[in-house]
């Protein structure tokens, strides 16, 4: 290599060449290489690496510093900026602080897209194996520069070392331009983007002295001095604000779209492309008031096709389609579950429901879109998933992927709303900046945002517990069932005609099917009969609306595990009083897992557990004095072990719930960065209790009469109880679960466990709010 | 009309209807309150108007003829003016209430964080070592509504706002 000026050498799998010498300057960049069955979908894609090197994965510099680049985004979780940096940090062997930038986010900026979610599994799993190979790299360059077996090198910290020779991985890139071509497959515009592939030799986990520290999040200066831009302050020339005025209902088509009044909004302007109505002026409050002006006199066909939230479980229970869609049985399903229910002595059998919840960023979606007279456009935006987004943007206008960039800002959290590609107001902006050719700024309001925006599915499930003599759980039967949870239609390009992907059906594929999947893992490896099913259907009114809208839904924290978790939990408490144990013990006794016991264990340590059965000895349902409850929740997702335990007050005269204390105890595996999965754990947490407490999304027969925090209200500072987060460390695991997501849903089993020991009745319905609890008690 | 806009005299040309937040934003090129509801309901938007907290989602600039508007960019000049220190210092300080948001690593999304900055200077210029409990009041009753973060931080936001409160006791961040 030393002699030859463009010689390419094997490295695990990747390549690495040598681009030429410079006078000053230098680095080794590393981009993609496509394996050659996905070259032809890939390439369509515009996956080719930019020969400008500015989609490379990872670059190192004579300086010393390294740059990364990857498609996930922040939302708010940190870990592109703390977790990512320390996983690399280590996979190559340099300090923390040698990494200097992270670029996230834009698709012609960065490598490999798919969604910020699973953001430690699948997530960096990309970058991890570049890293792995690009270590591999400098063993190699320093393999020919010291003239020693590339075996023979160590690095440490930056610095390559061999046969009493040392460089710093500065030194060993100065003054040429090295390429590193890593192999990957997969679509990049799909939901899961690339996938880099191979199996360069990675660190063991015992070596980790990166990992594990509490390392700052780099973003929150900039946040906290106002020096971050945000998606909503970035601004174009000759910009126009935009405001839609979108249906009246959920199946109207436009009659008629109203006129702009001239003489009081003489700037602003209707833009009409089917049923998508905007209104442009090139200032914002023109466009606010003009918007409101216009939508009074827009005129919109009726349309009554939704149950209305009160008739929801009626209407899942005796009229929705659950034959269209194959039912799912869980792969852990064993036993005789009929027989082993029949011949048990004690039997508890419930039905648990879930309302529909918002996401509700606490900013509406906004995005600026520019749309030029060659046919490009760039979208200015905060998603989850800027190459799908880019893939939709694509298709809806019928045009080349390589034809569209996404760029991504900060912004407010979205919850998983926008993994699949879009968040509401990116597609809309396009549309009206294509139709006037100027930059054109979609700001959602608020009640567009409650209104218009995807949901969390709603959702019921029937279970059945058989207890034996001695109170163990001898049979276990769920049925579960719940809408299409992942509707990823640009809701702009819908209502306009355009081109998208199909809307959920019983012939779609794993992303837009009516399919219900397992969710919620067993872990209570004790029982052995065991029966779960899930059960799917078409989203409410998606097939009545004339525009094919509906009730749209999306994944949202923890992702119909939340649908299935909380029923299983509260169940399992219930049969625990049942078997006249302690609700811990009674998980304890049926589980195998040491982990499981373990967070269980931990978790009855941390809380100041009482160890009795429920319902507490006082229990009440009657008077104005505080009755108190304790309540447990368990689960396991993606890697990660988590306990929960609530102790809440109820006020049954008033039907009021406090929640006191919660503590939550969680075993991710390796915790990757303490100081910040504490954070995530302690906000994942608070809006479990929200959801709980107060979440539930009101709709008419005609559309989403939820609009604002009075009608969609979340928990506000006053309601936080005392929180306790336990972090319990595994090296030996080896790897790291997830932290963030999941805290959400413990909440809402311990909370109506807790309700349970208070009052003595059982609580199967969320959000738990004053007037359904007086109605549980009056019961 | 003119209104002072982090100790600056701004001449501003939008119509006197318009709320405060547009002409921030979009004219004077103050960017740090957030649009949130424009409803009054949650606080992104807050800014402190004479040193009180109000929400400039809803109030018209002609509310602010005169007086002085007060941002998350204006913090830092805000708090050196009450130490006086000298313009060299002033200039690589930041206000307490910035540095323990840093150092307790409050934000997640952060988007409602300017709106919960504005609120904990309103708290701490009037009330220097608050409890939790007023703590609790001050970002839920006290204001035209609750301060909402859908992230959840207010755990960090209570142990931040002690943490600027323990900070702007002795002074500042030394």
């Amino acid at each position: 290599m030393k002699s030859s000026k463009n010689q390419t050498v094997n490295v695990c799998g990747a390549e690495l060449s040598r681009r030429g010498f410079l006078k000053q300057g230098g680095a080794l960049v590393v981009g993609l290489s496509l394996l050659k069955t996905e070259i032809g979908q890939a390439a369509t894609s515009g996956t080719t690496l930019n020969p400008a090197l500015t989609q490379s994965w990872i670059e190192i510099h004579p300086d010393n510093t390294v740059l990364l680049r990857t498609g996930k985004c922040d939302f708010g979780q940190s870990s592109v900026y703390t977790a990512y940096r320390q996983i690399i940090a280590e996979e190559l062997d340099v300090p923390f602080e040698a990494i200097t930038s992270v670029v996230i986010g834009d698709t012609d900026r960065t490598p490999d897209g798919s969604g910020t979610f699973d953001l430690l599994g699948r997530g960096v799993g990309n970058l991890k194996k570049v890293a792995a190979y690009t270590r591999q790299a400098m063993l190699e360059l320093a393999s020919q520069k010291f003239g020693v077996p590339r075996e023979q090198i160590t690095t440490h910290a930056g610095v390559a070392s061999g046969g009493g020779k040392s460089a710093t991985y500065g030194e060993l890139v100065s003054d040429q331009n090295f390429k590193l071509s890593i192999p990957v497959t997969g679509d990049l515009t799909s939901m899961f983007g690339l996938v880099v592939t191979g199996n360069p030799p990675m660190k063991p986990a015992s070596s980790y002295t990166v990992v594990g520290k509490s390392f700052k999040n780099s973003v929150i200066p900039s946040k906290v001095t106002a020096k971050e831009v945000w998606v909503t302050n970035v601004r174009l020339p000759g910009m126009l604000h935009a405001r839609i005025v979108h249906p009246a209902t959920l199946g109207s088509k436009l009659v008629s779209a109203g006129q702009v009044d001239k003489k009081r909004f003489p700037n602003a302007q209707v833009v009409v492309k089917g049923n998508l109505v905007g209104v442009v002026a090139p200032t914002e409050w023109e466009a606010i008031q003009a918007s409101r002006q216009v939508a009074s006199s827009t005129k919109w066909s009726e349309w009554k096709g939704l149950p209305g939230s009160g008739n929801l479980f009626r209407f899942f229970r005796q009229d929705a389609d659950w034959k269209s869609a194959t039912v799912n049985k869980s792969q852990k399903s064993k036993g005789d579950v009929p027989s082993a229910l029949a011949s048990a002595p004690k039997k508890h059998s419930a039905t648990y429901e879930m309302p529909y919840m918002k996401h509700a960023p606490i900013g509406p979606t906004m995005a600026l879109a520019d749309y030029r007279p060659d046919g490009t456009v760039t979208v200015h935006t905060h998603n989850q998933n800027p190459q799908a987004l880019r893939g939709q943007i694509a298709m809806m206008l019928g045009i080349a992927d390589e034809k569209v960039i996404v760029r991504e800002y900060s912004g407010a959290g979205h919850y998983g709303r926008s993994n699949g590609g879009n968040a509401g107001a990116e597609d809309e902006a396009v549309i009206l900046s294509k139709e006037l050719g100027r930059p054109v700024r979609v700001q959602w309001m608020r009640p567009e945002d409650f209104q218009w925006s995807t949901q969390s599915s709603a959702g019921y499930s029937d279970v059945k517990i058989g207890l034996d003599a001695n109170g163990k759980i001898v049979a276990y039967e769920a049925d579960h069932y719940m809408p299409a949870m992942q509707d990823d239609r640009p809701i702009g390009a819908v209502l306009a005609g355009l081109p998208t992907m199909p809307a959920p059906s019983d012939k779609g594929s794993r992303l837009n099917s009516t399919v219900n999947g397992n969710s919620d893992g067993w872990i209570y490896d004790g029982v052995l009969n065991l029966q779960e099913q899930a059960h799917g259907t078409w989203q409410v009114g998606q097939r009545e609306s004339p525009i094919a809208v509906g009730l749209r839904d999306h994944s949202m924290r923890t992702p119909g595990q939340y649908q299935q978790n909380f029923p299983r939990e509260v169940a399992i408490s219930e049969a625990a009083a049942l078997a006249g144990a302690d609700p811990i013990q009674f998980r304890i006794d049926h589980a195998t897992d040491e982990r499981v016991k373990h967070v269980l264990q931990r978790v009855r340590e941390e809380s100041g557990w009482e160890n009795r059965p429920s319902p507490h000895s006082k229990a009440a349902v009657t008077g104005t004095a505080v009755v108190r409850g304790q309540g447990v929740s368990l689960m396991f997702r993606t890697g990660s072990y988590w306990a929960c335990a609530c102790q809440i007050a109820v006020t049954p005269a008033t039907g009021a719930i406090v929640v006191e204390k919660v503590t939550m105890v969680v075993d991710p595996g390796i915790v990757v960065n303490p100081l910040q999965l504490k954070r995530q754990v302690e906000g994942g947490s608070m809006m479990g209790i929200s959801q709980a407490l107060h979440e539930e999304v009101a709709f008419n027969e005609s559309g989403i009469t939820t609009q604002d925090w009075l009608s969609y209200p979340i928990l506000k500072m006053a309601e936080i109880p005392e929180i306790k987060v336990v972090l319990v460390h595994r090296p030996e695991v080896g790897n790291y679960g997830q932290g963030s997501e999941a805290a959400n849903a413990l909440a809402a089993p311990a909370i109506a466990a807790a309700f349970f020991d208070a009052t003595g009745k059982p609580a199967r319905k969320l959000p738990l709010k004053a007037a359904y609890v007086k109605e549980l008690l009056k019961a | 009309m003119t209104i002072t806009v982090n100790g600056t005299k701004r001449e501003v040309q939008s119509p006197s209807d318009t709320p405060i937040l547009y002409v921030l934003r979009n004219e004077l090129e103050v960017s740090s309150p957030q649009f949130g509801c424009g409803l009054a309901q949650c606080g992104a938007c807050s800014v402190l108007l004479d040193g009180k907290e109000i929400r400039s989602c809803i109030t018209p600039i002609s509310a602010a003829a005169g007086k002085e508007v007060t941002t998350l960019e204006g913090l830092p000049a805000r708090w050196a003016k009450q130490q006086n220190l000298s313009a060299a210092d002033a200039e690589k300080t930041l206000h307490p209430v910035q540095e323990a948001w840093i150092e307790e690593q409050t934000p997640l999304c952060g988007f409602c964080q300017s709106g919960m900055m504005i609120k904990a200077t309103e708290l701490l210029e009037k009330t220097p070592s608050p409890t939790v409990a007023e703590i609790k009041t001050a970002f839920t009753t006290s204001g035209t509504s609750a301060h909402l973060c859908r992230c959840g931080s207010y755990t960090a936001i209570i142990e931040a706002v002690r943490y600027a409160s323990t900070l702007m006791t002795k002074g500042g961040a030394k």
